[in-house]
């Protein structure tokens, strides 16, 4: 994808996405911090809270690829090794949606 | 490739002005941010593994460094999530004087500083 207006565009649309459902993440987060193996699941087996944190975690990805190929292309002169950070940053992305939304459907189903 | 995308200033011909901290300190956290959300996926595929190896991560949230590690995580997250919203705004060209812009970053430290 070479356009960055719509990059542009998607970075944000993450973003807005993400500013109520963090204050909802950390508060989920911290409490499934304390709970043990069975209670963990038992709150992933809930519709609300799993499509919650897949979109969650699915705009946090995207966002950050975004960010993070934003910043190499700043900072990385060398159009070579910029490319190459960005494929990496790029599959990496991918690769954690991929486990992420394995595990979601594992959960649900 | 070619890529005419204007690029941000680099940080070694700038004044070291506040602003620029603030915009600096919005990259670096997000960088860090973007490191953990590596870690809550490694976290989630072992709660999916199963219970024999859901215990590693039980015994390493015990550890006093992964609490730390936590709370400037948190403090992390808000940071950019405030800082984030100047630049919403900012991207439909409002707030844009410097005077609104210095005290926006000045409410970003304060709300940071409270929510915790």
């Amino acid at each position: 994808m070479k356009n960055y207006a719509l990059k542009w565009v998607l970075q944000r649309i993450t973003a807005t996405i993400m500013i109520p459902l963090t204050f909802w993440f950390i508060y989920s987060a911290i409490s499934i911090s304390k709970m043990g193996y069975d209670e963990i699941n038992t709150f992933f087996n809930s519709y609300i809270n799993s499509i919650l944190f897949y979109v969650m975690m699915i705009s946090m990805l995207l966002h950050s690829k975004l960010g993070l190929q934003t910043i190499v292309d700043d900072y990385v002169t060398s159009k070579k090794i910029s490319k190459n950070i960005k494929r990496v940053l790029n599959i990496n992305a991918y690769i954690l949606m991929i486990l992420i939304t394995i595990f979601i459907v594992r959960n649900i189903l | 490739m070619i890529d005419n995308r204007p690029l941000s200033p680099h940080l070694s011909i700038h004044k070291k002005v506040l602003t620029a901290v603030f915009s600096i300190t919005h990259r670096m956290t997000g960088i860090g941010l973007s490191i953990g959300s590596i870690l809550i996926s490694i976290w989630f595929l072992l709660i999916s593994l199963g219970p024999e190896y859901f215990f590693y991560f039980e015994m390493i949230s015990q550890n006093i460094l992964f609490k730390l590690v936590l709370l400037i995580w948190t403090i992390g997250i808000f940071y950019h999530l405030f800082n984030g919203c100047r630049k919403l705004y900012w991207s439909f060209g409002i707030g844009m004087d410097l005077k609104t812009v210095y005290t926006s970053g000045y409410i970003v430290i304060v709300l940071t500083y409270y929510l915790l």
